[in-house]
């Protein structure tokens, strides 16, 4: 394996929450009933025209702002024809030539290494409408038929599953951040379609790739992947002195999620051809300098701004902000969280791992359970005051989990057993009861065994049921021992 | 009274001095279609009941002196390719014969702002491509000057039905002449105008990018006053353009002085004996109205016909892939599977020409061939407009024939390049998008009409109406009404 070298390339198609459809004033929403979101434009009746959508185009430009790319000051539009019943005039309208933008880069974080990956271009289309097969007939729902979609196309930059999904993670942070789309893959509102090519280390040409169209998980999309690597990779050993291009036919590809394989849907030779030409029922998208400019400021903070934040004003470290900024949710969280209570890293670590770690096997999230950054800030601010030691913030958490809503100083309150032990005069018997329990500790402590003390320490945490803070324990039984 | 004898402007006139009411007019126009639409089959439908409902709600309005509109109480007939609310558009198609429109044109809606009355919708070639009227999937329509012959196409009913004076307004869409071969071969007007003047937005799309609507009329000025109803901006049309709507029909000059008429002479070498006859004698009233006559080169108009039977076609395959039988229109039932679904409803609705034109339009948009084609011809359109803008720096419009021949016997011509060659005066003010008028120039020996074509620069509208207004004042063939209809009913 190790001498093979993966090349991927990948399309993510994402639909832009706007209100209204690319070409016409029908909306722009999910999940209502079939063609109810529909205008004649949508579905292609004869004599309607299609009418550009500004604010598709705004988003556009925040998202080639936001990447970095160069937004085209001429950019339009082109017919791609193909006939299928959820194309409604049987040509899609899309950018072939002048997409809206051009270039531009994602930066992700892998196995706790950024890297940077380069956008060939971005452009605007339409979607297509939806077919549902029935027992004796199959329909079409029109609604999302011209739903504007952005379509980012990477270079073949990406060089294993893994940062392929590091990619796009990074791309839907960009694009929520912004405030694009909604990036619901349940929904379909982001979906992938991947090149494929693997080649000996060291060869400078790209051998023949094979597409996997509409993925619409990370989870497929690595299987996927893997699974095609596997598949090229074991055919080219099987024929090692075969030709290279005679052992990959290229073509387009499906993920089978059932036998977890790919399988070819159909060759690229009995590929359709497209018959691209410029759209003549729409002008040109001009854009001028001064437009760019003022949709530059409308950009919030971006994942890669934040991130540096965390790191240079927050103290964290570069991994750990990475793995908050990549879902703006958990970032946005985090950041309310940080309103109540400064400790930056800690917050990290209880909303990233302590937090994740409790709630992954009933596949919540922290805000999809309905547990306030409030309430995971008092907790942290307890810890920190010393009103509760790190142990039982643990059982505090678990509380927090199964009572969602609840107020850990509600919590805390209302159950003894998260009192902490603070005065002395509490704790004190209890040390000397350890200490007259161990003589033989005491002894070791004096011949200079630190084991020994930190033996004695345990002894009266576990007395105290960990309700006592650590610190002041070690502090009580220095004083008695130190003092003889 | 011969209300047939009057034009659009006149009619209304009429009608405001309350010498007759609408519903008079309607139902005189009405009865003239009774009487002689089955020689000329000019007409696919007509709305008696509509339009006298609207004739009467309309004297209604007059009586309560409410304000009237600028076509108040003109029938005004609709080719129908062009969409009426809750009317059936066939396009001249089978595919279409149960498509009741779901939206009205924006000129259809602004011609009924205006009160114009809809009698009626005129027949065409099958998605207007043709110049015969002969690919109309219903009957052809006929000329009124030689039931014989053809009255042109593919606005071909619309100009008959004008022609025979059964309406004074008819509505034609113009592709490559659509409207003004036509309106020559009937002995009328015909006006295309700029690109973008008149939104496409219900127009059913042939070549979206050379499509135009226009009037097609007894006189220049009541195309004029069509102008100033339709030729307004559309947001439903990115196309259209954002100019505000202008006026044509006053002030209207009854010279030529000093304008400066620009003609090909090279290129119309070619122009047969009787054409050419009647070209020079057109050329010498011009100058008579006091017009100099300028000699420009365009001779690269002779490549317009392949260009344009390369683009628009490319433009048509698309637009009409939509006619699928799945959504609307007329679906197989004898398909098996969805493949048959598209093939034997698009083998069985459409007709050989729109086939034959599909068919060279997917090929010039195929991979290999769309280099030596489509972007070949794309150049050579770039090149035809900068032809035209050239000449239009010495002159201020271009004059030609409107046609080659004056109207020919139905079914005759076999030979398709033979008929496309029909549209070689026309074709380069739609590739160029350039306002251009055809006006009744004189008759050839058979009393069939010529047509004179004027076509000024983009946004030249008004003066190319102006120009043409002055022409027809000083020869008045407009005024000759086909003998056979030059009557009462």
């Amino acid at each position: 394996m190790s001498d093979w070298e993966v090349v991927i390339g990948l399309e993510v198609h994402t639909q832009l929450n706007t209100k209204t459809k690319l070409f016409s004033a029908a909306p722009n929403h999910f999940g209502d009933e079939p063609n109810t979101n529909i205008s004649i434009t949508d579905t292609g009746q004869p004599g309607s025209l299609p009418v550009l959508n500004k604010s598709a185009v705004f988003k556009a430009v925040q998202l080639g702002l936001a990447i970095e790319a160069e937004v085209a000051e001429f950019s339009k539009f082109d017919r791609k024809s193909y006939f299928y019943p959820d194309s409604p005039r049987n040509f899609q309208i899309t950018q072939l030539e002048h997409p809206i933008i051009k270039g531009g880069k994602i930066t992700a974080e892998i196995d706790g290494q950024l890297k940077t990956f380069e956008i060939d271009r971005a452009h605007l289309e339409d979607d297509a409408g939806m077919l549902k097969h029935f027992s004796s007939f199959a329909g079409v729902d029109y609604n999302r038929a011209g739903v504007p979609l952005i379509e980012i196309v990477s270079t073949p930059c990406i060089s294993s599953p893994k940062e392929a999904t590091a990619y796009v993670k990074a791309l839907k942070a960009i694009l929520e951040y912004i405030n694009v789309s909604d990036c619901d893959m349940e929904k379909g509102s982001l979906r992938m379609d991947a090149n494929i090519s693997v080649r000996k280390v060291g060869e400078k040409r790209l051998r023949n790739k094979t597409e996997i169209k509409n993925m619409n998980s990370f989870y497929f999309l690595e299987l996927a992947l893997e699974s095609e690597i596997e598949r090229q990779i074991a055919l080219y050993e099987k024929h090692p002195d075969e030709d290279p291009d005679n052992v990959i036919i290229p073509g387009t590809y499906r993920y089978d999620t059932e036998t977890k394989k790919t399988v070819m849907m159909r060759m690229k030779e009995r590929a359709e051809d497209y018959r691209y030409f410029p759209e003549p029922d729409l002008i040109p998208i001009v854009l001028t300098k001064e437009y760019i400019e003022s949709v530059r400021e409308t950009l919030p903070e971006l994942p890669q701004q934040r991130l540096q934040r965390y790191v240079s004003e927050l103290g964290l470290s570069e991994y750990a902000a990475s793995v908050l900024i990549v879902d703006k949710m958990t970032s946005d969280y985090f950041e309310e969280a940080l309103t109540i209570c400064s400790n930056a890293k800690s917050l990290c670590n209880w909303i990233t791992v302590e937090f994740p770690g409790r709630l992954k096997e009933a596949g919540h999230t922290l805000y999809s359970i309905g547990i306030p950054a409030k309430h995971v800030a008092n907790l942290v601010a307890m810890i920190d005051d010393k009103k509760i030691t790190g142990r039982i913030a643990k059982e505090v958490a678990d509380d927090m989990v199964k009572n969602p809503g609840t107020d850990p100083i509600e919590i805390v309150k209302n159950n003894s057993n998260y009192q902490p032990l603070s005065s002395t005069s509490e704790i004190e018997p209890l040390v000397e009861k350890v200490l007259s329990d161990n003589p033989q500790s005491i002894e070791d402590y004096k011949m200079g065994k630190k084991k020994a003390f930190a033996f004695l320490v345990g002894q009266v945490m576990k007395q105290t049921k960990g309700k006592a803070s650590p610190e002041v324990v070690n502090e009580l039984i220095h004083k008695r021992l130190d003092s003889k | 009274m011969e209300l047939y004898k009057l034009t659009a402007s006149e009619i209304k006139e009429l009608f405001l001095q309350d010498k007759l009411s609408a519903e008079e007019i309607t139902k005189y126009f009405l009865n003239r279609i009774e009487k002689s639409d089955e020689k000329l089959k000019a007409f696919l439908k007509i709305f008696p009941e509509k339009a006298l409902k609207s004739a009467k709600a309309l004297d209604k309005k007059k009586k309560e002196n409410q304000q009237l509109g600028k076509l108040a109480a003109i029938p005004v007939a609709i080719k129908d390719n062009m969409h009426i609310k809750d009317e059936i558009t066939t396009c001249g198609s089978k595919f279409l014969t149960n498509y009741k429109a779901p939206f009205s044109a924006t000129a259809v809606k602004l011609l009924e702002q205006e009160d114009a009355i809809f009698i009626g919708k005129t027949n065409l070639d099958e998605f207007a491509m043709g110049s015969s009227n002969e690919h109309s999937a219903f009957h052809p329509s006929h000329n009124p000057w030689d039931l014989a012959c053809t009255p042109g196409g593919s606005s071909g009913g619309s100009a008959s039905a004008v022609a025979a004076r059964l309406t004074p307004i008819a509505t034609g869409s113009d592709t490559g002449g659509s409207i003004r071969q036509p309106a020559a071969f009937c002995g009328i007007v015909g006006f295309k105008p700029t690109y973008g003047r008149i939104s496409r937005y219900g127009l059913v799309a042939f070549g979206s990018s050379f499509d135009q609507i226009g009037p097609i009329t007894a006189s220049v000025k009541d195309a004029g006053l069509a102008m100033e109803v339709m030729g307004k901006h559309c947001p439903c049309d990115s196309t259209s353009l954002n100019f505000p709507q202008e006026t044509y029909t006053e002030n209207l000059p009854e010279t030529l002085k000093g304008k400066k008429i620009g003609v090909p002479w090279h290129f119309l070498e070619q122009l047969s004996d009787g054409a050419k006859e009647n070209f020079l004698a057109s050329i010498e009233t011009i100058k008579s109205l006091g017009a100099e006559i300028i000699d420009i080169d365009l001779d690269i108009l002779k490549y317009s016909i392949a260009v344009y039977y390369i683009l628009a076609t490319a433009e048509a395959s698309t637009n009409l892939a939509r006619f699928d039988g799945i959504r609307y229109g007329v679906r197989s039932p004898d398909a098996q599977d969805l493949e048959e679904l598209y093939d034997i409803s698009r083998d069985q609705g459409f007709g050989e020409e729109v086939k034959k034109r599909i068919l060279l339009g997917t090929f010039v948009l195929s991979a290999g061939y769309q280099e030596a084609f489509y972007k070949q011809a794309q150049k050579v359109r770039t090149l035809i407009i900068r032809a035209y803008e050239s000449a239009f720096e010495t002159c201020d419009a271009v004059c030609m024939p409107t046609a080659p021949t004056t109207t020919f016997k139905l079914n005759t011509i076999q030979d398709p390049v033979k008929m496309y060659l029909q549209d070689i005066f026309t074709i380069s003010s739609n590739l160029a998008g350039l306002p251009s008028i055809s006006i009744p120039s004189g008759f050839d020996s058979d009393n069939k009409p010529y047509g004179l074509q004027l076509i000024g620069p983009q946004m030249h509208d008004v003066f190319v109406i102006q120009y043409a207004h002055a022409f027809e004042m000083a020869t008045k063939f407009n005024r000759i009404v086909p003998p056979q209809f030059d009557k009462e009913f």
